[in-house]
């Protein structure tokens, strides 16, 4: 079984490989070969999963005296949950992608682009220890950079693909700090070392944090996951709504003994914080992506901040209290089903698009129920999934995140609560605004449905986002992450089940009664205020990290540049070359400007003190 | 044929160096451009074997492929000592590779009077591998010599903008660099009593006699200042921005690739083993140097760059603030991570000015602001590009990635807070490069470049820069993701330098 996890960790690689090097110019071919890797991917993936066997392997990559990085696989329930997410909705993606790009001009970067980010995914969810886990978390943030940058004639593209590769690496400073760290305190980062014994810190848990606050695009590194759409739809799917964001989720279930109940504080809270933040900034968008962007981020929060909530007490077999990592298993499982809505969204999202050639102002959309009803469909169950409606994915997993709320932190329930009330209210906004109506534009009114690749993966992910939500369906295999899933019982259970229908209702009613078809932001008309407020919320911290960048930065660099060229370049070394010069003046003499004469005085000088040297000649 | 098989590394110096002389003889110029190609394959084909056979190889000393010629200079206690250990293997391949590439390009280039132009290139390159293939510390120096004097010439005739100055300055800075070095060198010879510039019998004298701490601390200094001026440690670093702006590619390429590591070499593999108090002594100072000077102040200047190439040759000191820091750290992983971060550094600079002049080539200016979308016109040179960018901001894959995580595991045990400060480089180091690549090559054009394209229709990567450039991105994804291929040997030869330090 080893084999065969290396085997679904190099086949994307060599795909990727293959496509660079031989299929540039063919863009099909390249398209097949990417889809069979992801297809190889996914079937291997999920035979791995319900095979059970659980192994870790690992050999030595590079050893300098005591230091050594190891390459290795640690494949247990989480990797294996893990693996089948990103195999199978990555599998989607590819199959939708062949039919959404199949136009482009560079179809074959594209899909060697996609290889390389499985490959670099695959890594980061097999990755045995940390040194590892971050080359593959360096890895795909170089495949966003690549992918998110598809289009880059665009300046706003080119823009966009810098960012987020500079953002996530602000946030890799504190990581491989924190790796660093950890290697010197524990003498390892072996995950499965660390589990056994560590030394006790707040410090390292934090500063691995840092990674996940950039991956995961948390406050206040929030900014790169908006502006990365506009890389190619299914890139938005897949890489910024699916899987990639959601691997700060996974680094942290992957360290979670390291943590700390400090750590587990702040992290709780940059969490709830950033699902809130997100949640308004999503009311304000007219762009089909960004609002979905936005919804991610949110429930990326969701996602933090059901880990930081930490663990909850439980009864072992033997009847003694113990603490259960209920985080990780809300965390996880929230990260599941949102793969798939979420997923699901995007690539609704990219039908809807692709029908609208190319329109993504939802405010230039609507009557697309009867254009394109399979999209209206698969992207309904998507709605419902994500804001929580009884018996959908997102209903339990949301559930248990806020019954972890519940019980350990009551603020942090509040917030999280209302922010349901949000994410209800921002996408029935979406939905009524591109599907009800009529169309507002010439492009909505001749929309029409895409061929079977673009919509075959919606079926399976709806089938998916109904059906994820149920544990019970889950293979045994995946037990040793759904049992730590918190579950709410007696009097608590009402008051989640109570609460979560109010949320919905508020937001649902609100939503639809708030947001009238037409031309222009409901809310916009009805409360200026409230929407400039809010709008200038969600710019505020790009207007900040402008000015820094723009009016500190640059100018801190500038000075700098002026004080080198000025003191060192200029005057220090000038007083310098003038001395020298005096010697000038008389090699001036044999300055003859005669290339051969140079090279024959070199070679006659080597000659001659050659001579002096071993005595040859004598004064 | 035992003949050639004994005498290899001999060969990869002399190869070359016969050529150049055949040239300085007259040799026509049709026979001296095809020849070239061989005097520079030879020495990448012996680099490459070494490697592959160094496992096998018998060793003497520490060292593979020995070989000792008489030169008549013996009683000084000189002798022409071939051979390489795990330090110098790697850079001896560095050579050979980087050699190879810029002599490739050189050949293809149709620079004016190129006979003579690759007369210097040669022997440049000789110099090159004979630095590295020394055992004897006088041969070593003295190649370095032979190596540099042809830059001088080569930025002086060849060269672009600001070339009389550059020249100029390029001459003061290294030839002082290269003389206090050698004032450091001879020091060593003399105070350590024992006769002789032959590297191995003065580690075994100097182990049993160690020098006094002052002693150490005095003759490292003298070498870090020497060293440190060569390799462009802040703030005596201005001559390298300004030198390779104006140095043509190919000679920019050997220099900054392979030329001016010989400056962390002598360090790591003369002065860490001889003079390890010493080095101690100066290793707060030299960090905080390195630290401040080379990695947050050059890193914001060279954000502030407009030039494409000076924006390389900055970035160019910035890595190699990277590398002293390794060296302060000690150890062996320090000094280990320096020696992967100088080859790929060495790698990656060198496809970096190979691709900064395809630029100039397609845009006719180094000025990012007049450039702008040409990956839509060259997508292959802007993948070059892309790669060679993110191999140089230490992208896992990439060798330079090895070095750098190396140095910063070391650095921690040394300060943590310097440490912190490094990495926040790695921050720096990607928002220059991403920025470059972005102004060059993605967004729409300029209407400088429309102009520019409107005339000469640009075309995109040539064979004869993509074999080139093949060549040098291959041993960065080689080292890159088998790093064992560089360090296993590596590890071997600096395993034995805390025994020396014991005394």
């Amino acid at each position: 079984m080893p084999q065969h996890a290396v085997l679904v960790l190099v086949l994307p690689l060599i795909s990727a490989a293959v496509i660079a090097l031989f299929l540039r110019r063919a863009g099909a071919v390249a398209a097949t070969v990417s889809v069979l890797a992801a297809t190889a991917i996914a079937t291997i993936a999920v035979i791995l999963a319900l095979h059970g066997e659980r192994f870790e392997r690992s050999f030595e990559w590079l050893r300098l005296g005591g230091f050594s990085v190891s390459l290795g696989i640690k494949f247990d329930d989480l990797a294996a949950l893990m693996l089948c997410v990103v195999g199978v909705v990555g599998l989607c993606i590819h199959v939708f992608s062949l039919g959404y790009m199949r136009d482009d001009a560079a179809r074959a970067r594209y899909f060697g682009g996609l290889s390389i980010f499985m490959f670099s995914m695959i890594g980061i969810v097999l990755a045995d220890n940390l040194f590892m886990m971050f080359i593959f978390w360096e890895l795909v943030g170089f495949s966003s950079y690549v992918l998110i940058g598809h289009w880059h004639e665009k300046q706003s593209a080119s823009d966009a693909a810098k960012k987020a590769f500079i953002a996530n690496r602000v946030g890799d400073f504190g990581f491989l700090l924190g790796i660093v760290m950890c290697y010197w305190s524990n003498g390892t980062v072996n995950l499965t070392a660390l589990g056994s014994q560590h030394v006790y810190s707040t410090l390292i848990p934090l500063l691995l944090f840092c990674g996940a606050v950039g991956k995961s695009a948390q406050l206040p590194l929030q900014v790169w996951l908006p502006d990365a759409m506009e890389g190619p739809t299914p890139v938005s799917a897949l890489i910024h709504a699916a899987t990639m964001v959601a691997a700060g989720v996974y680094m942290l279930c992957r360290i979670h003994v390291l943590m700390v109940p400090e750590a587990l504080n702040v992290i709780m809270w940059t969490g709830t914080v950033t699902a809130l933040y997100a949640a308004l900034c999503a009311i304000t968008q007219n762009d089909i992506k960004k609002v979905l962007a936005y919804s991610t981020l949110s429930q990326l929060g969701y996602m933090v901040a059901a880990f930081g909530l930490g663990s909850l007490p439980q009864l072992d077999e033997r009847g003694r209290m113990v603490a259960m990592a209920a985080g990780v298993g809300a965390a996880m499982f929230h990260l599941t089903t949102h793969a798939c809505f979420k997923a699901l969204l995007f690539l609704g999202s990219g039908s809807v698009i692709h029908g609208c050639h190319h329109e993504q102002d939802i405010f230039k959309m609507g009557g697309l129920a009867k254009r394109m009803p399979l999209t209206f469909v698969t992207f309904t169950i998507g709605v419902a999934a994500i804001i929580g409606l009884p018996f959908l994915a997102g209903f339990f997993s949301k559930d248990a995140i806020l019954f972890l709320a519940f019980a350990n932190n009551k603020a942090v329930f509040a917030v999280l609560a209302f922010t349901a009330v949000l994410t209800a209210l921002y996408m029935i906004r979406l939905w009524k605004l591109t599907f009800l109506g009529t169309a507002r534009s010439d492009h909505a009114a001749h929309a029409h449905e895409g061929g079977l690749t673009l919509t075959s993966p919606l079926v399976v992910l709806a089938a998916f986002s109904i059906l994820a939500g149920y544990t019970g369906i889950y293979p045994k295999v995946f037990s040793g992450v759904f049992e730590l899933i918190p579950e709410a019982h007696g009097s608590a259970h009402t008051i989640i089940f109570a609460t979560s229908l109010a949320v919905l209702v508020i937001g649902v009613a609100t939503g639809y009664l708030l947001y009238a078809s037409g031309p222009a932001d409901s809310l916009a008309q009805k409360s200026p205020g409230l929407f400039g407020g809010l709008v200038a919320l969600k710019n505020s911290f790009d207007v900040a990290y402008n000015y820094y960048v723009a009016k500190i930065q640059q100018r801190f660099a500038m000075l700098l540049n002026f004080l080198e060229q000025i003191f060192l370049a200029g005057l220090i070394i000038r007083g310098l070359a003038g001395v020298v010069g005096l010697f000038g003046l008389g090699a001036r003499a044999l300055h003859t400007g005669n290339l051969n004469a140079y090279v024959y005085w070199f070679l006659f000088g080597v000659v001659v003190l050659w001579g002096f040297a071993t005595g040859a000649l004598a004064f | 044929m035992s003949l050639i098989f004994d005498n290899y590394l001999l060969l990869a110096i002399a190869a070359p160096l016969a050529l150049a002389l055949a040239i300085a003889l007259g040799l026509p110029k049709r026979w001296s451009v095809r020849l070239s190609y061989i005097a520079f394959a030879i020495p990448l084909l012996i680099a490459l074997h070494c490697w592959w056979r160094f496992a096998d190889a018998g060793q003497r000393d520490g060292y593979a492929f020995l070989a000792t010629y008489h030169t008549g200079l013996g009683g000084l206690g000189i002798g022409l000592k071939l051979g390489l250990n795990g330090i110098s293997l790697p850079l001896f391949v560095l050579a050979g590779v980087v050699g190879f590439a810029a002599g490739l390009y050189a050949i293809q280039s149709q620079a004016e009077r190129l006979k003579i132009y690759l007369m210097l290139l040669l022997i440049m390159q000789g110099g090159l591998m004979g630095v590295f293939a020394s055992v004897d510390i006088f041969f070593f120096y003295f190649f370095h010599e032979l190596a540099l004097i042809p830059t001088f010439i080569m930025v002086g005739v060849w060269g672009g903008r600001d070339r009389n100055y550059a020249a100029m300055k390029l001459t003061i800075y290294l030839t002082a660099g290269a003389m206090i070095s050698l004032l450091g060198l001879i020091a060593l010879y003399v105070k350590s009593g024992a006769h002789t510039f032959d590297f191995v019998a003065l580690r075994a004298y100097l182990a049993a006699h160690p020098l006094a701490e002052t002693v150490q601390g005095n003759i490292a200094g003298l070498l870090l200042l020497g060293l440190g001026i060569l390799v462009s440690l802040w703030p005596m670093h201005t001559w390298a921005p300004l030198g390779y702006g104006a140095a043509p590619s190919s000679a920019a390429m050997l220099h900054a690739g392979v030329l001016k590591k010989f400056g962390l070499y002598g360090l790591v593999q003369i002065a860490l083993p001889l003079l390890p108090a010493g080095l101690v002594h100066w290793s707060h100072p030299l960090a905080w140097f390195a630290v401040i000077g080379n990695v947050l102040i050059v890193g914001l200047i060279t954000m502030a760059q407009r030039d494409l190439k000076q924006m390389i040759g900055y970035s160019s000191v910035m890595h190699m603030g990277y590398a002293f820091l390794g060296i302060a750290a000690g150890g062996i992983i320090g000094p280990g991570g320096v020696v992967l971060l100088m080859v790929a550094h060495g790698l990656s600079v060198a496809l970096l000015f190979l691709l900064a002049t395809a630029v100039h080539h397609r845009t006719h200016t180094f000025a990012m602001d007049e450039m702008g979308g040409l990956a839509q016109k060259a997508p292959v040179l802007a993948a070059f590009f892309v790669a060679a960018t993110f191999a140089s901001i230490g992208l896992p894959g990439f060798a330079n990635f090895w070095g750098e995580l190396a140095i910063f595991v070391a650095l921690w045990k040394f300060s943590p807070v310097i440490t912190a400060l490094a990495v926040a480089g790695v921050v720096i180091s990607a928002i220059y490069g991403l920025r470059a690549a972005a102004r060059v090559f993605f967004g729409p054009s300029t209407a400088h470049f429309d102009g520019v394209a409107a005339r000469h229709p640009p075309v995109d990567l040539r064979w004869s820069e993509k074999i080139p450039a093949l060549v040098l991105l291959a041993v960065l994804f080689f080292i890159g993701f088998w790093p064992k291929s560089v360090t296993v040997p590596l590890d071997a030869a600096l395993a034995p330098v805390p025994l020396v330090a014991a005394k």
